[in-house]
């Protein structure tokens, strides 16, 4: 028996070498140089800067910059732009593609649709949607007399812009997640509502919210690390301007990585963003293990 | 008979070129060029045939747009095993790539061939561009200085003259000081419906087109020309630090501000090629660019506005309407230091071809052209009429200065670019606040370098091709 089992350790091992081999490749042995790098000063372009460990400094100047804070901030902002949207939106549409109603079927598909295609070509149909001169959205507006608005060249709209589309991109995600939690409610305690005269919004505040409330969290969770690292759209759209108004987490790191080469601020960067979504995952399994039923 | 011309030309450029070298002198050499979708390099590309077929060497283009490309430049030049031979270099990165050893340095090939290459006909300040501490690392293919475009025939137009001198007070001609150039913005700011030289407008028409933008530093561009204008400079002299936030730079970016309402309404998202389209497709009264873009002003196949009036060209303004030293750019052609031995002959050769006077000739005529930087072609007086603007281009260069070249300058012109963008859209109060902020995170990162080195990289030695 204890042969077996030895046996069977040494197999599950050997099959386990090559996920481990990707893994470490792919994953962990680049993770390791970033933080190698985040303790370095390291400028790609300009070779004739000194290579050398710096300790933490360049956390220091991620930390005591302005910039960098003005970019979380706009990161949080932004998220809670698209997330309060996507929720209420996500909610509403799960609640009507759930009705048994013809045709619901095939408008479950489309409405699917944005949410597979690659966020780049997303930022690109929004950036004809936008163009100031010839795009659609202005051209549809100015059949009712509004002037054209720089959608994503004014610092009033830009980050708007950003939101619409993702809002526009992934509120079917909300709605898949929450349409797949409502089919599998109980009939049972909508029946006692019913008998006892509760209107459609009681039925819906009282009986379906708190029993779809941990999907919910779940979904706005995953959201809020997606919109945390948001960048294709942005880099499309605006690549974080105009000024600084969609400047970004993401877009910071870029900058310092690839337009100023300093890879060493750049993967400090990066590390105090994994710190920020560990935090935010972190409330999320905790969240997951309260009591999901309200009394 | 152009034909004619062209395919005689042709054959000059191979005979001139590689009049001894036989067809399979470069046999087996594959030339990769990592280039800009622009005028200097677009030309060339449909007809590098031509050169594989008198060399033997395989040639290959691959075009990017011009944000992104230093990116992919210096990728390369940090890569041990290259995989382009040939690199497109836009001046102010030689000091980047020359401090890192990324260009082989074509110092000692330009004296040796120098009469093959016609170097007593090439404008000083074009090599002078591509130097790096005082040795040539880059060959140029298309010289550049910044300069004002207008509609010649709304600025001839008698009723919108009558109209300028009765609300001014002074002659409307092209702009020579700062202040006229406002005012000529301001007066051919017209809504939809509104006259312009006698017709109803049909949509709005701007005074001006201006690079906005912050993407690539696009701001930054267009603002330097007009800092240097004011006699502005980028770096202190004593302590090699940023210098751009002096009472210059803080006019020039004054100007630019008071530009933004007679801009189009997309003004923060003006990119070069978004500014230029407006004045190609004759929808603003004036816009200064790079001529490396002018050229299209000339051709009907490539801009509306020869089909519906005529472009006019003119030196940048002033602040008091006296001579200035225009701002030159050269786009050239320069070789990776990591290439082998064999190749880099091949690339030299290449760009002797690519760059030859014939080469410039041969475009000039065919009509599609480059901005030249031959005296020669620009002095021509048939291509002179052909295109106004060489003219433009050969008497300013005499005065002209060079642009940035520091190590730092990608640093440089993302950061004046958001904060020239933040400024303009109203995000900074001051022009002075805009420009003190981003000399200040300029000199952070300049400061950990010693005082020698600091005025080493904005000192700018006479190119040693000119002392032999």
């Amino acid at each position: 028996m204890a042969y077996i089992r030895k046996r069977n350790r040494r197999i599950f091992l050997i099959f386990m070498v090559p996920a481990i081999l990707v893994l470490f490749c792919t994953t962990i042995y680049p993770m390791l140089y970033a933080g190698y790098l985040s303790f370095r000063s390291y400028d790609l372009a300009k070779l004739f800067v000194p290579r050398i460990f710096v300790g933490w400094a360049n956390y220091r100047e991620i930390l005591s910059s302005s910039e960098f804070l003005h970019t979380l901030t706009v990161t949080f902002k932004l998220m809670l732009m698209t997330l309060s949207v996507q929720l209420v939106l996500g909610v509403g549409l799960a609640l009507l593609v759930t009705q048994r109603l013809p045709g619901m079927g095939v408008i479950r598909t489309l409405l699917l649709i944005p949410m597979m295609i690659s966020p780049v070509i997303v930022g690109l149909v929004w950036l004809f949607l936008y163009f100031p001169e010839l795009g659609y959205l202005n051209y549809f507006l100015s059949f009712f007399g509004v002037s054209p608005i720089p959608w994503i060249t004014s610092t009033q709209w830009a980050l708007w812009a950003i939101a619409m589309a993702d809002i526009w991109q992934w509120t079917p995600f909300v709605m898949m997640g929450t349409a797949a939690a409502l089919t599998s409610l109980s009939p049972e305690p909508y029946e006692s509502a019913r008998i006892d005269g509760n209107s459609a919004w009681e039925v819906f505040w009282y009986v379906t919210l708190p029993q779809i409330k941990p999907v919910l969290i779940s979904l706005m969770f995953l959201r809020a690390i997606d919109a945390f690292k948001i960048y294709d759209i942005i880099f499309v759209l605006t690549k974080g301007g105009p000024g600084d108004t969609t400047e970004v987490l993401s877009m910071f790191i870029y900058r310092q990585s690839f337009t100023f080469w300093r890879m060493g601020v750049g993967a400090a960067a990066s590390f105090v963003s994994l710190a920020i979504i560990v935090i935010l995952i972190t409330l999320f399994f905790k969240s997951l293990n309260r009591d999901p039923l309200p009394n | 008979m152009n034909h004619l011309k062209s395919l005689l030309i042709a054959g000059s450029i191979g005979v001139a070129a590689f009049g001894a070298a036989s067809a399979a002198e470069f046999e087996g050499i594959e030339l990769k060029m990592l280039a800009i979708g622009d005028t200097s390099v677009t030309r060339l590309a449909p007809i590098v045939g031509e050169f594989e077929e008198m060399t033997g060497a395989k040639v290959q283009i691959d075009m990017f747009p011009y944000p992104g490309l230093i990116d992919k430049i210096v990728i390369e030049a940090s890569a041990n095993s290259p995989s382009y031979q040939l690199m497109w270099v836009d001046s102010p990165w030689v000091g980047v790539l020359g401090e890192s050893g990324a260009l082989q340095d074509l110092t000692d090939w330009v004296i040796r061939d120098a009469e093959e290459i016609h170097l007593d006909d090439i404008i000083p300040i074009q090599l002078q561009e591509n130097t790096w501490q005082g040795r040539l690392l880059a060959f140029p293919a298309s010289g550049m200085i910044w300069h004002v475009n207008y509609r010649k025939d709304l600025f001839e137009h008698p009723d919108e003259q009558a109209a300028f001198k009765e609300k001014y007070g002074y002659d409307l001609a092209p702009a020579k000081t700062w202040e006229q150039y406002i005012d000529i913005a301001e007066f051919f700011t017209r809504n939809a419906g509104e006259t312009l030289a006698g017709n109803t407008l049909e949509k709005d028409f701007y005074g001006n087109a201006q690079a906005f933008s912050r993407v690539a530093g696009a701001i930054t561009h267009d603002f330097f020309p007009i800092m240097r204008s004011f006699g502005g400079q980028y770096w202190d002299s004593e302590t090699g630090l940023c210098a751009i936030d002096g009472e210059a730079g803080v006019k020039a970016a004054e100007v630019m501000k008071r530009l933004v309402p007679f801009n189009p309404p997309d003004y923060l998202g003006l990119m070069w090629d978004i500014r230029t389209g407006y004045m190609e497709r004759g929808e603003v009264a004036q816009s200064g660019y790079w001529s490396v873009r002018t050229v299209r002003l000339t051709n009907p196949d490539e801009a509306v506005l020869p089909t519906i009036g005529e472009a006019g060209y003119q030196p940048s303004p002033t602040e008091d309407g006296g001579p200035m030293e225009t701002m030159t750019g050269a786009l050239s052609f320069g070789i990776n230091s990591k290439a082998s031995d064999r190749e880099k002959e091949a690339a030299w050769a290449f760009i002797k071809w690519g760059t030859s006077r014939d080469m410039m000739r041969r475009f000039a005529d065919e009509g599609s052209g480059v901005s030249q930087f031959h005296k020669s072609i620009l002095s021509d007086p048939d291509l002179q009429e052909k295109y106004p603007y060489y003219k433009v281009l050969l008497e300013t260069q005499d005065t002209a200065k060079r642009r940035i070249y520091h190590p730092f300058y990608a640093d440089v012109e993302e950061i004046f670019g958001v904060e020239l963008n933040k400024y303009v859209a109203g995000e900074t109060d001051s022009a002075q606040e805009a420009l003190t902020n981003a000399c200040t995170k300029i000199n952070t990162r300049l400061k950990v370098f010693p005082l020698d080195m600091r005025l080493r990289w904005i000192a700018d030695p006479e190119a040693e091709i000119f002392n032999n």
